[in-house]
């Protein structure tokens, strides 16, 4: 491997890189400045009836690009993960329970509404505004999570819940453009409470 | 050699790495041709894997030029050949790939662009906005007939409105109408389905927009498909508890089936075209990227195979060269790998024979040359082994061969002073001075074979070579020279002296002691019969003339025993004695003579006692004090040296004893003859004293010098071995000369 001592292979190196990664570099070129974001403002649980439920507020801005691909008629899937982990004293935490809601945001444009349909049980509203679909899929009510009998009585818990921009279901190329952009990474930070009993 | 291999091996290692990639992204791909939602999954994988090709790829190349550029600057055998080559086979392969690329990219960014035509477009534009129009008549209507519904709900009494809205709806061909009152409160609803559940509340945007006293309508698309009009109308109701509230009637009418249907298919159709469209820009760049990956990778690959073509064929070269080096530095045992039978294995194959040929003669060269070693070790052990000297010599009288003899007889050590002319060797050592100036000049005046008995003069006496030279031919002029030879025959030639003379001497004590015992009684008897009867002055003459005889008779019986004690050497007698107190016992006899002559013992303090015969020294100091003392009997202030030192001669120990005097000396022709019998100086001398010295000396494997002294005088040096271990080393220094004494002993 004495070629990789030579400060000529580095620079040739360098050189070739540009050489190869520049369509790839012009791939990821033409980025709009107008990101996306994601945040989780406020979250709590309430326990009802025997069943844990929960509330939250969330900030949902969807990048221009998005934006793009939605009036485009491009399907959105927008996905609330929610993590109930057991807290362990000498070992690390167990995730005992796993939550993952998703909405399909969808714009029509005949009717020139925006669709939110919950995937798990296919309810759906229209709104006039993407504002107020994005408004509506950030006020989360009463979302019933695990009943309160499926938790261990003599442990204790955290919650954490996130939000985020799921891409899997999008064609090859889409996914490929997806991929080098990160206008499409719209993901919230994990918000984490503690559980009350 | 080591990093060569390294390489050798990381290369391997890093193509086999590319071909597994492209073989898993080529699997892949044949997967994703079965069914075409995996590519949807697996597009990204493949890619992956192949950027990650490309890279390994890359990194080959990289490598490869970088050791190509490196063997080119080192100017390596073959690497320029390889850059040729590999610079050929790669143009061959980047222009076609280059223009396959162009074309390509040309038809995917056109050809892609073609699918999406404007008028399409246009026509799905127009389809949604016809659609939009026909529905928004229906939403229009069903706006107004809810207006009109509300109108006459207020002026209805809240108790009847159960019944009423149920006949409104019908009339207006609503599929349900519900009346909420304050905060979304139901008042009355009516549906033409079976009423399962509650009527949904109405939405934010529907209670926002009535709160500001406006009509709502809407067009919401069903989960299950189909459309549903929607409108909302501000109502102020007089209820009981809360007169003049505010409330809102809502309605909702369903799409008519058919029409539904159809503004469905727009309404898709629509935006499957806008995806598409909205997915062209992604997939031309996915086609391009992809495309760019495929050529860089074919590129590379097709680079990367130039190398490796290039190093097949460079590499018998290579060896061919490493090969003619090896024989060009003397190594005939190499032989290449043929790598095919076409020319260049013939080459090799041609190459291994030669290098076999010239083995098989630089083997045979070895043996005769062994053989040659073989023998002039052996000459060199014969030559050693002689107790002749053998000097060999260039033309120019360079020194180029010396046995041990030689070094032996001449004193001088020869062996590192080969390739040195004999002139400058010969400076300081008397005896090859004086055998290279004789030789000299021979040489010098032509004469090239010849035999000569020289004598040279050296510091331990004078010594008798028989010296022959003799002229080496060779064809060369610079492989000539002279080979000298030559005997140290001075023992032999006094052995041969001595045992004459001691025959002589025995045969004379014989012959004429015989007949000297009846002369003396004749003369004796004659003396006592005639001496009284003869007259006085007859008587006279009878008397002396008898006593003549007598005297005579005794003088020579004194010779004759003289004679005999020199023939005759009875056994030696050694052992330790001091030097010093001899010279002076015997010193001591001489002076107590009624003499002028004056004798002093100059003797080293502290000297060692010799391990000798003591009767032979004895008999040595006598003859020669006597010897000096017969010379000065007739001079004034005649003085006696005797003095004894410790010397080292060649690393020997020897005890010297000088006898000086300060008589007339040697005569000058006769001095190298002194030490023979019947060779004297004075008028009374048998001229056998010195000659007995000179035997004992020798007895002792000592040595004797006879000279005159500068200030005048003559001077007699006896040198004696020490003790044993100085007597045997003297004797290896002279081992002729003490073969033959042994002998004669």
């Amino acid at each position: 491997m004495s070629f990789l001592k030579n400060k000529k292979f580095w620079i040739l190196l360098l050189i070739l890189n540009n050489l190869v990664f520049f369509p790839v570099s012009i791939f990821s070129q033409n980025l709009p400045n107008n990101e996306g974001f994601f945040d989780v403002r406020s979250a709590s649980t309430s326990l009802n009836d025997g069943v844990y439920k929960l509330d939250a507020r969330l900030q949902l801005f969807m990048s221009e690009e998005a934006r793009d691909a939605l009036g485009s008629g491009v399907p959105l899937i927008i996905e609330l993960n929610i993590e109930i982990i057991r807290i362990r004293r000498f070992l690390p935490d167990a995730r005992d329970a796993e939550l993952i809601i998703q909405y399909e945001l969808q714009y029509r444009p005949l009717s020139q509404r925006y669709i939110v349909q919950r995937l798990n049980s296919l309810e759906q509203e229209s709104f006039s505004t993407l504002y107020s679909a994005l408004n509506h899929l950030g006020r989360i009510q009463g979302l019933p999570l695990i009943d309160s009998s499926l938790l261990n009585a003599n442990s204790n818990y955290r919650v954490r819940f996130r939000a985020l921009l799921g891409t899997r279901q999008y064609s090859a190329p889409l996914q490929i453009l997806i991929f080098w952009r990160s206008e499409w990474d719209l993901k919230s930070e994990w918000y984490e409470w503690r559980l009350e009993r | 050699m080591a990093t060569r291999k390294i390489n050798k091996i990381v290369y391997g290692f890093l193509g086999i790495a590319g071909i597994v990639l492209s073989f898993i992204a080529l699997l892949l791909l044949s997967e994703t041709a079965k069914n075409s939602e995996n590519f949807d999954q697996l597009a990204t994988t493949i890619l992956l894997i192949n950027i990650a090709c490309l890279i390994v790829l890359f990194i080959l190349l990289i490598g490869n030029l970088t050791e190509l550029y490196r063997d080119y600057r080192a100017n390596i055998p073959g690497s320029k050949l390889k850059a040729r080559m590999v610079a050929m086979f790669s143009g061959l392969v980047i222009i076609p790939l280059c223009v396959v690329f162009y074309f390509s990219m040309q038809f995917i960014n056109r050809g892609i662009d073609t699918w999406f035509n404007v008028e399409v477009e246009e026509g799905f534009d127009d389809a949604l906005a016809l659609s939009r129009t026909a529905l928004e008549t229906q939403m229009r209507d069903h706006l107004v007939a809810t207006e009109n519904v509300a109108n006459e709900l207020r002026n209805t009494d809240t108790r009847q409105l159960i019944f009423r809205l149920g006949a409104l709806r019908q009339n207006i061909g609503a599929s349900e109408i519900t009346l909420f009152g304050r905060n979304s409160q139901i008042l009355a609803t009516s549906s033409n389905q079976e009423v399962n559940s509650l009527p949904e509340s109405p939405t934010d945007e529907v209670i926002m927009q009535t709160r500001q006293n406006l009509p709502f309508v809407s067009l919401d698309p069903k989960g299950e498909g189909g459309y549903e009009i929607r409108t909302a109308i501000p109502l102020l109701l007089n209820e009981p508890n809360s007169p003049d509230s505010m409330g809102l009637l809502r309605a909702r009418f369903f799409v008519p089936e058919r029409i539904a249907r159809m503004a469905d298919t727009v309404d898709s159709s629509s935006s499957d075209y806008k995806r598409i469209l909205f997915l062209r820009e992604p997939l031309k760049r996915t086609f391009s990227l992809t495309l760019t990956i495929v050529l860089m990778i074919s590129l590379l690959a097709s680079i990367s195979g130039a190398f490796f073509l290039s190093r097949r064929l460079v590499s018998p070269i290579q060896d061919l060269v490493a090969g003619t080096k090896a024989v060009a530095k003397g190594n005939f045992d190499m032989q290449i790998t043929v790598p095919s039978r076409d020319e260049i294995g013939f080459l090799i194959s041609s190459f291994n024979d030669m290098t076999k040929g010239l083995s098989l003669a630089r083997k045979q060269a070895s043996l005769s040359q062994a053989q040659v070693e073989e023998e002039r070790t052996k000459l060199e052990i014969i030559l050693a082994s002689l107790s002749t000297g053998v000097i060999s010599l260039e033309t120019d009288l360079k020194l180029r061969t010396a046995n041990k003899a030689a070094e032996s007889i001449l004193s001088i050590d020869l062996k590192k002073q080969y390739g040195k002319n004999l002139s400058d060797i010969a400076k300081g050592h008397s005896l090859l001075e004086q055998l290279f100036d004789i030789a000299k000049k021979r040489i010098d005046k032509g004469d090239v074979k010849w035999r000569e008995q020289i004598v040279l003069r050296g510091e331990i006496g004078r010594r008798v070579l028989l010296c022959e030279c003799t002229a080496i031919k060779s064809d060369k002029s610079d492989e000539g020279g002279f080979v000298i030879v030559f005997d140290d025959i001075t023992a032999l030639q006094q052995a041969q002296r001595d045992a004459a003379w001691g025959e002589v001497a025995r045969r004379l004590a014989h012959e004429i002691k015989n007949p000297l015992t009846p002369i003396q009684l004749s003369a004796e008897r004659m003396r006592r019969k005639y001496l009284n009867k003869m007259s006085r002055k007859d008587g006279a003459i009878m008397d002396r003339a008898t006593h003549t005889i007598v005297q005579q008779v005794e003088a020579m019986k004194e010779m004759v025993n003289a004679f005999s004690d020199y023939a005759r050497a009875p056994d030696m007698d050694i052992h330790l004695f001091g030097i010093t107190s001899l010279i002076n016992e015997i010193a001591d006899l001489y002076r107590s003579k009624e003499s002028d002559i004056k004798i002093i013992v100059e003797a080293e303090a502290n000297l060692p006692e010799i391990m000798a015969d003591s009767g032979r020294v004895r008999q040595m100091l006598h003859n020669l004090i006597r010897n000096s003392t017969e010379i000065l009997e007739f001079q004034d202030l005649g003085i006696i040296t005797i003095s004894a030192t410790l010397v080292n001669n060649e690393g020997i120990d020897f005890i010297s004893i000088s006898v000086n005097d300060n008589g007339h000396g040697f005569a000058s022709e006769s001095i190298e003859k002194v030490f023979d019998p019947y060779v004297t100086s004075k008028p009374k001398g048998t001229g056998l004293g010195l000659a007995i010295v000179k035997k004992l000396v020798e007895e002792h494997i000592g040595r004797i010098e006879a000279e005159n002294l500068p200030e005048g005088g003559a001077s007699i040096t006896i040198l004696l071995p020490l003790n044993e271990v100085a007597r045997e080393a003297a004797m290896a220094l002279i081992p002729t000369k003490s073969e033959n004494r042994k002998t004669q002993a």
